[in-house]
């Protein structure tokens, strides 16, 4: 039994303004504020700034900023070469997120098996992850030169190959399988973390019911590790959006503009014709894609992820 | 040390009120269990008394001191918690020692404080080891080692046994209470387990739903519960209830008839309430009770039973051998009977009776 | 599905494994071998897989047809700033948004995210013209301030949130009876304990811009400023024909450190990106 001398008027007297919450707050503004301020400055201002630019045509040279209104947008709908390069867009990242998710899936499997020296093998297939992009991409264009590595192999089986680079479909074929050999190692160990996330019991549970392991692995895996599958596929599909490097160095667009997708045709309106307002233009149209893309995987993760934690 | 005294002790999320106007008084050196089923609000009590939670009106003090604003590193407060919360990447040198670092203690201090709390727990030769490398009991020790070194003012327990094993459990309980009888620092120990309130409080506050049931000491809180809500919860098996009136010196319930003390109130819908300690084996004469289950559990004998087709629950010192289905004759004391309002569920006060 | 194998089946995964695993390992295996060939062999036919001559003098010849040394050094320290940045800013912010309660914080965590649906090859016209406007042109803070800010350190922000929000609450509530700050709680204890997801967060920010392209070639025109990927393309002799040999030396060194790095600590690389908060 305390005797508290009239403890409510001394707590109101001498509550601080400085109270723990108030504290604790200051330091989340302060903890968030270098992120938040960065992203103000070079992520929103220019997001704000290309619809600005959009509507004007800036020559560098003649240091002019000219208010053009929706001319920009005019040329978009006209632009002859425009269907083309959203086909190749569209082609590259269809067939590079296919090829990717299915091979990262198998080699992830691959890689869950109980086999001796597992690791060494997984090393490996993850290795050109961490190979320089633009060193990768120049072996790999050096291998597909005509008289390269890969058609004096096929030589010595008696096949003639294609000069890779200079066809549009091999040229395709080319960015993509560069790209995904590249990068696959991501999602492989993405899929192999939730590959061995899936509880041992589910699958001791469909052995004693005599489920046969494929069934196994269409009713019990594929839906356990469905929320990794989606993630990775966003991501994939937005990285693939923005593939640029491996393009400029392998076929710089050709044969032809048979691969030149956007992010390619952009830089090369904005910053090799100098067509700025125009690029500001395209790079809208990039942002809807992937913004739309985005919005839609998002909606259709509610139907398709069969499990989430 | 310090008395700690919760005044008229508010809390609510948004319109969402979880603790409607607490008092507690905690004497110096007392040890104060709260225990409740859970949800009941009483790791929330324990947590604004450290800190941890805003109080939204009300007062908490340590000693004359108002904590209601203060940092939880000015109310000199240590604090078990449920899971430890040891820092995994210090070794247990450094996890006893962190507070008194963090308050600007030399070196040689920090030693001989650890050393004397590592004396105290048996900890000596795990100083260098990492929480990880410790099993459930050290871990435990550790993390009162982490709150003794401090000498702090109160010490605040929330569920620290729950993670154990029941063997380890009572092992653990009683050093918990062995280290209390050493250091007298006033406690507030949190449970839901009613075997560790009445072990080892010195008073025990029953809370249910934001607010108090009843406080008291162990004993007081076995033989005088309030209502039937404390009567239920604290004792082990419950006790049990049966629906029925009072007719004369009698509880009438179905075709049972059970005894009770004289002058009880008649004509209205009560809850007759009786421990299955309370049942005695009686010769003939007495109670008659259809035998459900069997239980030996060698000390005592345990059996469902149903008097008035109500389930009822004994336990007995001798060994029962009857067959479910046979029937059992049964002695009440009326001292040992309560009786509760069916529509209140509050006890009707001996005198009374 | 982790059933033991029959010996069979065993081989035949090998072998699935060994055919799957050439166009993985030969083109690193190509660039290595061929750079120490003489300009003769890396052509020759049929091609040697296994070099019979050696010839190193391509190395000498990189440094000698550019200032490789500085743009090695370019590309290192804007790395290592990149990526220290980042571990200090998104380690920052995500430690306030998974543990810190604030007015606002979901409204400006949104705000953040919105750095994801915004890669800066979307907003490489503006910066251009922001950074001409800063007189920031043909320097490398771009390719720092980019990075560190854009995209990139939001999906790190990300990781981090994730990996903090794991972490027991507890370990921080007795901290703060321990008596420490927001600050000292975060130093002390958030931070020691999320080495994995720093480690993975390093890795991907070292690589992202380790690997950076676009951005050095829209910003920068002087060869001594130049980084390693925009470098590895200007091998080139007078007709623009690309210079192989010399070209595959200086791409062999570019990528030879970190795959050693990798091979050494391979085990935290893979498995620090597999724990981080990635799994959905």
């Amino acid at each position: 039994m305390t005797v508290v001398a009239s403890p409510s008027e001394l707590s109101r007297r001498k509550r601080p303004y400085w109270t723990m919450a108030r504290r604790d707050s200051l330091a989340g503004y302060v903890f968030v504020a270098p992120q938040a301020i960065g992203i103000a400055v070079f992520v929103l201002v220019p997001l704000l700034l290309v619809f600005w630019y959009s509507l004007h045509e800036w020559n560098v040279l003649a240091q002019t900023f000219r208010f053009k209104g929706l001319e920009n947008y005019h040329r978009l709908l006209s632009d002859p070469g425009l269907p083309e390069v959203l086909i190749a867009t569209a082609i590259f990242s269809i067939f590079l997120v296919v090829f990717n998710m299915s091979l990262a899936l198998l080699l992830a499997v691959l890689l869950n098996q109980k086999l001796r020296g597992i690791t060494v093998f997984r090393t490996l297939f993850f290795s050109p992850v961490v190979v320089s992009l633009v060193a990768w991409t120049i072996v790999w264009s050096f291998l597909l030169q005509n008289n390269g590595g890969l058609n004096g192999i096929l030589d010595h089986f008696g096949i003639e190959g294609p000069n890779w680079l200079r066809h549009p479909t091999t040229a395709m074929i080319a960015v993509v399988v560069v790209q995904v050999f590249k990068n696959v190692g991501l999602n492989m160990i993405l899929f192999l973390a939730a590959l061995q996330g899936v509880p041992k019991e589910l699958y001791e549970a469909a052995r004693v019911d005599g489920i046969p392991a494929f069934r196994q692995f269409r009713r019990i895996t594929l839906p356990m590790i469905s929320p990794t599958v989606m993630l990775t596929s966003i991501i994939t599909i937005v990285g693939s959006l923005q593939v640029f490097a491996q393009i400029a160095v392998l076929t710089q667009g050709g044969p032809g503009m048979s691969t030149t997708v956007l992010v390619y045709y952009l830089y090369q309106q904005a910053f090799e014709f100098h067509n700025f307002g125009y690029g500001a233009t395209l790079s809208i149209l990039l942002f809807v894609i992937v913004a739309a893309l985005t919005f839609l995987q998002w909606q259709m993760r509610k139907r398709i992820v069969f499990y989430e934690n | 040390m310090a008395p700690v005294t919760f005044s008229n002790v508010k809390k609510s999320y948004g319109a969402v009120k979880v603790i409607h106007g607490v008092d507690i008084d905690i004497a110096d050196g007392e040890f104060v269990v709260l225990v409740g089923p859970s949800g009941c609000g009483k790791s929330t009590l324990l947590r604004m008394l450290a800190g941890l939670e805003t109080i939204s009106d009300g007062e908490i003090a340590i000693g004359d001191l108002v904590v209601n604003d203060l940092e939880p590193k000015h109310r000199d407060i240590a604090m078990v918690f449920q899971n430890y919360a040891l820092y995994p990447h210090m070794t247990v040198e450094e996890n006893m020692g962190f507070s008194l670092l963090h308050r600007g203690a030399s070196t040689a201090e920090i030693k001989e404080r650890v050393d004397w709390a590592a004396g105290i727990l048996g900890l000596a030769e795990y100083l260098g080891r990492r929480p990880g490398q410790l099993s459930g009991g050290q871990r435990q020790r550790v993390a009162m080692g982490r709150a003794i070194v401090r000498n702090p003012k109160v010490f605040l327990f929330d569920e620290p046994l729950s993670n154990l094993d029941a063997k380890l459990r009572v092992v653990m309980r009683g050093e918990i209470k062995a280290l209390h009888q050493k250091l007298k620092t006033t406690t507030l120990y949190v449970t839901h387990d009613q075997v560790e309130a009445m072990t080892m409080a010195d008073k025990i506050v029953v809370l249910n739903g934001g607010h108090i049931e009843q406080i008291g000491t162990p004993l007081d809180l076995y033989d005088n519960p309030v209502n039937q809500f404390v009567a239920a919860f604290i004792g082990s098996p419950s006790m049990n209830f049966i629906k029925g009136r009072v007719d004369g010196d009698h509880f009438v319930a179905g075709d049972a008839r059970l005894p009770v003390p004289p002058g009880a109130a008649e004509g209205r819908d009560l809850v007759y309430g009786i421990r299955p300690e309370h049942f005695t084996l009686a010769a003939d004469g007495g109670i008659e009770a259809e035998v459900v289950v069997v239980e030996p559990m060698g000390s005592e004998t345990q059996v469902t039973m149903r008097i008035a087709g109500q389930n009822v629950f004994g336990t007995f010192r001798e060994r029962v051998l009857a067959l479910p289905g046979s029937r059992l004759t049964l002695n009440v004391d009326p001292a040992d009977t309560h009786l509760f309002d069916a529509e209140t569920g509050l006890r009707l006060p001996r005198d009374a009776v | 599905m982790k059933t033991d194998l029959s010996p069979r089946m065993k081989i035949a995964l090998y072998g699935l494994m060994l055919i799957l695993l050439v166009p993985f390992v030969f083109p690193t295996w190509w660039m290595v071998t061929s750079s120490v060939k003489p300009i003769s062999d890396i052509f020759a036919f049929p091609p040697e897989i296994i070099p019979s001559r050696f010839d190193f003098s391509t190395y000498g010849q990189a440094f000698e047809l550019q200032p490789f040394a500085k743009q090695y050094w370019n590309s290192a320290y804007i790395a290592a700033i990149v990526t220290g940045g980042t571990l200090i800013f998104s380690s920052m912010a995500g430690y306030a948004f998974a543990r810190i309660d604030f007015p606002f914080a979901n409204t400006l965590f949104m705000v953040v995210l919105i750095g994801l649906l915004i890669p800066s090859e979307v907003t490489i016209v503006p910066l251009f013209r922001l950074f001409l406007s800063w007189d920031m042109i043909n320097t490398h803070w771009p390719l720092i301030l980019v990075p560190v800010f854009g995209a990139p350190s939001v999906f790190a922000t990300f990781i981090m949130r994730q990996f903090f929000i794991a972490l027991p609450k507890e370990l921080e509530e007795a901290a703060r009876v321990d008596g420490l700050g927001r600050f000292k709680i975060f130093w002390t204890i958030a931070l020691p304990l999320s080495k994995p997801a720093l480690g993975a967060v390093a890795i991907f920010t070292f690589l992202h811009s380790w690997n950076l392209y676009l951005e050095p070639i829209v910003f920068l025109s002087s060869p001594e400023k130049f980084t390693l990927p925009q470098a590895l393309t200007q091998f080139t002799d007078a007709y623009g024909g690309a210079m192989w040999n010399i070209q595959l030396a200086a791409a062999t060194m570019t990528a030879l450190p970190v795959l050693i790095v990798f091979v050494i600590a391979q085990r935290q690389f893979v498995e620090g990106l597999a724990h981080t908060g990635l799994k959905g």
